[in-house]
């Protein structure tokens, strides 16, 4: 499915052409307050004090999940980091992961969730950008494990963004497998109702979890985790007698 | 000649759909719609920072309460506040109280075009509402260090505090506890992307703003 080249190469397209969303790309500051690179800057200096066991890295959808209770239930006592920043894309994310946001840390789990705010490009170059970042995770962090959360439907009916974020799902679906060291967690089923909507008790704009909706998601992917870790080998460590 | 046509700020507009799932316009009918059985006696209209507040406890905590509802939308400016409240939100609702928070999203405009579009608003409330009282919140601070639109926010705050200082049915409270510290920086533990507040956050800002509210509430109940 899609072009099998991109599995190798998800820098490029089919006829070799770029692949746009493979691209690392910094946010310029067009608002005028910087918060972008402030961010990323806090990253950069918490990797040089933490020492994560599972990284989050991706857009608002990482990030708000920090603001809510589920993080402090089930994910701070894994010892994760939340390196999420809202309206990121792939090449945002892909750019922070160059630049300094993986420096000193080793984690054993990296979540990676990214792709609904690419809207310049298409679901195969979206899908092709996430493999990038899987692809560098692994090559950065050998041992790391890398799961990538499917992109959740949005909108209050059916869209083109949905129809969208279920083709980047389904090139992910086939192309993490081959990685080895990366794979696919679809969080989305249940949050589209059988007459096609959404509701605002679980995205309350259509887009953005509700404290209900991260309760259905984080469910699952915690499971993951816990069963990652657990069968990841601790590394040796001198002990007090 | 009303100042409206040359003040981009206080012109009624609809949000764009630009990337093609049209959720602005679904949070608009939802607003619609969702206030057709409802009695609040408090509105809360504005950006997201009114939107995010009705995600944490905080909301149930204290504004649930006071019988409160809220037509947050993220991202949105004056002008889309004005164009909503224009196009059927206030169109089944009598609340005693509208607390309006809008301002930091209006990128490219000055301070005075801003104030001008919050003070459209104001008047908007007034004329759909005669016996409502407007509450505006200042515009919060932003960004981890002193910056432009810092002194933008501010002097919008001056400015409608200003304008508002002679009417009797609208006032400005300012609802930062002291974000800023002694070196200007902003904290990650209060606005969690320098913009949008933690719920840490917003308990400091919630905290006196809903005492302020409930007075508010008493001094309407007795008029």
């Amino acid at each position: 499915m899609g072009d099998t080249r991109l599995i190798s190469n998800p820098q490029r397209m089919s006829g070799d052409e770029i692949n746009p969303a493979a691209v690392a790309q910094a946010v310029e500051d067009v608002q005028g307050d910087d918060r972008w690179m402030s961010q990323h800057t806090r990253f950069v200096q918490e990797c040089k004090d933490a020492e994560p066991e599972v990284l989050f890295i991706g857009d608002s959808m990482v990030q708000l999940m920090q603001q809510y209770e589920i993080w402090r239930e089930l994910f701070s006592p894994l010892h994760a980091l939340n390196f999420g920043i809202g309206g990121d894309t792939t090449c945002n994310v892909l750019w922070r992961l160059q630049n300094g946001e993986l420096d000193n840390i080793r984690p054993k789990v990296t979540v990676v969730w990214v792709g609904t705010n690419n809207h310049e490009h298409s679901a195969e170059q979206v899908a092709g950008g996430i493999l990038a970042i899987a692809q560098l995770l692994t090559s950065r962090l050998p041992k790391t494990k890398v799961v990538v959360l499917g992109l959740l439907a949005r909108g209050d009916g059916p869209n083109p963004l949905r129809e969208k974020n279920a083709a980047v799902n389904g090139f992910l679906r086939s192309w993490l497998p081959r990685l080895g060291q990366a794979q696919f967690l679809d969080v989305g089923a249940g949050f589209v109702h059988s007459d096609g909507t959404i509701s605002t008790r679980d995205m309350f704009d259509f887009l953005h979890l509700t404290a209900a909706g991260y309760r259905a998601i984080a469910k699952p992917l915690s499971d993951l985790l816990l069963q990652i870790l657990d069968e990841t080998p601790e590394e040796k460590r001198a002990s007090l007698v | 000649m009303s100042s409206e046509d040359s003040n981009p700020a206080a012109t009624p507009t609809p949000g764009v759909d630009t990337q093609g799932d049209g959720r602005w316009m679904s949070l608009h009918n939802h607003f619609v719609s969702n206030s057709k059985d409802k009695e609040p006696d408090v509105l809360f209209v504005g950006d997201s920072l009114v939107q995010l507040l009705y995600q944490f406890e905080v909301w149930r905590d204290l504004f649930s309460p006071l019988h409160a509802l809220n037509f947050g939308v993220g991202g949105d400016a004056t002008q889309h506040v004005l164009w909503r409240l224009s196009n059927g939100e206030l169109g089944h609702i009598s609340p005693k109280v509208v607390v309006l928070w809008v301002g930091t999203n209006n990128h490219g405009h000055t301070a005075e075009q801003i104030c001008g579009g919050i003070m459209a608003i104001v008047q908007l409330i007034k004329d759909k509402l005669p016996k409502a009282y407007t509450l505006v919140l200042g515009v919060l601070p932003r960004g981890k260090m002193p910056n432009p639109l810092r002194e933008r926010n501010a002097q919008v705050n001056k400015l409608v505090q200003e304008a508002v200082s002679s009417l009797p049915h609208a006032s400005l409270l300012n609802v930062d506890p002291g974000f800023v510290h002694s070196d200007g920086s902003i904290s990650h533990q209060d606005l969690y992307d320098y913009l949008h507040l933690t719920p840490q956050g917003y308990q400091a800002v919630c905290q006196p703003l809903h005492a302020h509210l409930k007075g508010l509430l008493e001094k309407q109940a007795e008029n």
